[in-house]
């Protein structure tokens, strides 16, 4: 690192000093005086932080708009990507939509028995219902394993309980729902900045963890039926029926349209195959999460640096 | 000249023939008239002219149809009478014949005629021989009420069940005629056996036969019986199986009997609840039937309110799936459309 740099650094660390330091010397008249020293220095670390983010945002874009050196726009190829799915999660994607398709193609026939698809598929496809509902059975028991692994996989894995922390909806769900309809409307310039999980991801997560509750719990009752008032079997036999619809009809027109036909990924997005996202598709469909893994990597490499400087200084 | 020797043929032809049926009478008109077979079993060869003389073919000559006796006194073996001497399509005496011969010889009685079954019954053992009627006859053998007596003369034991069972009852003894005899069944020159797969008793069928009087447009609803047992089989597991021709599921007669279908209510029904854990529990069925498993309603109609909270829960469904859609659709729309008027502003 060459001198100017050193000092020019040096001076913007000092700058966003002296700002944090103003900042909260402005809000110092409003702040209630009972409130402890401590809370004031962390929000003031906090606003430093920010700053300290902002300005590197700020030097990198000017860095790569003006570099006579344009690794990024050129070489599009080694864009650097982010882990969205992890192997194990992609592997309970995988176990559930194979398992889903066999489900429906041997499910729907039976709701809509009067189609003449639907004989076709059961008599001369699967060679009768026999054999059709032997291999509804057997996705059944994959479905409940992707179940049962899912569980486990927010319980016991890091990245899982992470995930489905992130997963839980909040207040600002809502807020960015509205948020979009109103840029739908034209009555907003942009979209609202989504974190990990955007609004309509956690619908999507929801309403699968609604639908595996409904359908291995009717389907229970109707393969184990024998066991149960005939009643309970009638409700199960009408919701097993009804939110398999429900639930089809979700996924063709739904989730095909997010991962299929909507313009930006059409044919498909390979996201659940490979798991990864690109820098650019990161920083333009998840701005928020993005800013937090940039942020902890700057952290972390001057977390690293000072420890370096410290050790050189026990050193000497 | 010719004229006369026509007519002179004519008045001869007509005297013989009055002339040969009273030669038979000479004896078959006498009481007492039989035979002793070699097993000693006595048979009355007694014929009563006013039967005949009542029935369909009044007037007719016994040699129209005991054809093989042209002397007297005949062979003592006569072949059976064969009534498609005169009742074949375009005959000129204007015997009733529609393809209803074809029909019996396809059907299980014609087949076992001609595989040589000396049981096995040809027209007149159920229509009758001397006192054949119009079909349309109260007193024909063939007529609605007498019907299951006549297939009972060789189904006995069928007889007996049947006319216990809630048809019986409801015909013979309460003159319904609109409950079923054999033949509402099991039809009549077609009847099949239930093993055979186009017969009206297969299993692949009975609900349809059932349904004549049992499904929406049937004569049940007359008798406050309801109307919707078929549609509610249709929708039901077993129908919708039966509808991928799956044989093995259960069919109307599989749960209600057939020849001993009795009301619920009796005792000794098949789905009377003291029994319905027996039937749904038949070793190749539900042999694991619990009676709590047994006992609730069948037929169901989940879009009849009568049926509680399976009515409410597709109710619930049908909103959420309609509700969940359009506002799935509307999104994807609204995206859709940014996404062309943004494209279009050139960024």
């Amino acid at each position: 690192m060459d001198e100017r740099t050193h000092n020019a650094q040096a001076k913007r660390e000092q700058i966003i000093e002296d700002l944090t330091k103003a900042i909260v010397d402005a809000a110092q008249p409003h702040i209630d005086p009972s409130t402890p020293r401590e809370e004031i220095d962390k929000r003031a670390k906090e606003i430093t932080e920010r700053l300290q983010f902002e300005s590197n945002i700020a030097l990198s874009e000017l860095v790569t708009r003006f570099s006579r050196i344009k690794p990024a726009t050129e070489q599009p190829a080694q864009e650097r990507t982010y882990i969205r799915f992890g192997r194990n999660f992609r592997a309970q994607h995988m176990l559930m939509f194979m398992s889903v398709i066999l489900l429906i193609l041997t499910g729907m026939p039976l709701k809509f028995p009067e189609f003449g698809i639907s004989k076709f598929m059961i008599v001369t496809v699967f060679g009768g219902l026999q054999n059709s509902t032997l291999i509804h059975r057997i996705a059944a028991v994959g479905l409940i394993i992707v179940g049962v692994w899912h569980v486990g996989y927010i319980a016991f894995s890091r990245m899982g309980r992470r995930d489905f922390w992130l997963m839980i909806p909040r207040p600002h769900d809502a807020k960015d729902f509205f948020h979009t309809l109103m840029y739908y409307l034209g009555r907003k310039p942009s979209g609202p900045k989504f974190g990990r999980f955007s609004f309509i991801e956690k619908f999507d997560y929801w309403a699968v963890y609604w639908g595996m509750v409904v359908m291995i719990g009717s389907g229970l009752i109707l393969w184990f039926k024998e066991m149960f008032n005939k009643g309970l079997f009638d409700i199960a036999r009408e919701a097993h029926s009804d939110e398999g619809l429900l639930a089809t009809l979700a996924i063709i027109i739904w989730h095909f349209y997010n991962v299929h036909f909507n313009p930006e990924v059409f044919p498909m997005s390979w996201v659940w195959w490979n798991g990864k996202l690109t820098e650019s598709q990161l920083k333009h469909h998840h701005p928020l999460e993005y800013a937090e893994i940039i942020n902890a990597e700057r952290k972390e490499v001057e977390l690293r640096a000072e420890k370096q400087s410290t050790g050189a200084e026990s050193e000497s | 000249m010719r004229m006369r020797v026509t007519l002179i043929l004519f008045i001869l032809t007509v005297a013989a023939s009055v002339a040969a049926q009273e030669r038979c009478l000479i004896c078959h008109a006498k009481p007492g008239f039989s035979r002793v077979e070699e097993t000693g079993r006595k048979i009355s060869l007694f014929i009563d002219t006013t039967i005949i003389g009542h029935s369909v073919h009044a007037g007719k000559l016994c040699t129209d149809c005991h054809v093989d006796v042209t002397t007297i006194p005949h062979a003592r073996e006569l072949a059976p009478v064969n009534c498609r001497r005169c009742h074949y399509s375009g005959n000129p005496v204007g015997a009733p014949q529609g393809e209803l011969y074809d029909q019996y010889a396809q059907s299980v009685h014609g087949q076992e005629v001609a595989g040589g079954n000396p049981k096995a019954p040809i027209c007149q053992d159920c229509h009758g021989s001397h006192d054949i009627k119009s079909h349309d006859s109260p007193d024909s053998r063939m007529a609605k009420m007498n019907r299951p007596k006549t297939c009972g003369g060789c189904h006995i034991e069928i007889y007996a069940t049947y006319r216990e069972s809630v048809h019986g009852v409801a015909l013979l003894r309460d003159s319904v005629m609109d409950s079923p005899d054999c033949a509402s069944c099991h039809g009549e020159h077609n009847i099949g056996r239930p093993t055979d797969t186009t017969s009206q008793v297969s299993p692949a069928h009975v609900s349809q036969t059932c349904g004549e009087c049992h499904g929406p447009m049937g004569v049940a609803s007359k008798y406050g019986i309801k109307s919707d047992r078929t549609t509610t089989f249709e929708d039901s597991f077993h129908g919708i199986a039966h509808q991928m021709e799956n044989r093995t599921v259960a069919n109307c007669a599989s749960c209600h009997g057939f020849h001993d279908i009795r009301p619920q209510d009796d005792p000794k029904s098949s789905i009377n609840t003291a029994n319905i854990v027996t039937t749904c529990g038949q070793s190749n069925c539900h042999p694991e039937a619990s009676v709590q498993f047994a006992s609730g309603k069948i037929h169901v109609d989940p879009h009849n309110k009568e049926s509680g909270l399976v009515y409410y829960i597709t109710k619930f469904f049908t909103i959420l799936t309609i509700g969940t859609l359009a506002g799935l659709f509307v999104f994807i729309v609204l995206d859709l459309f940014r996404r062309a008027q943004r494209s279009r502003s050139g960024k």
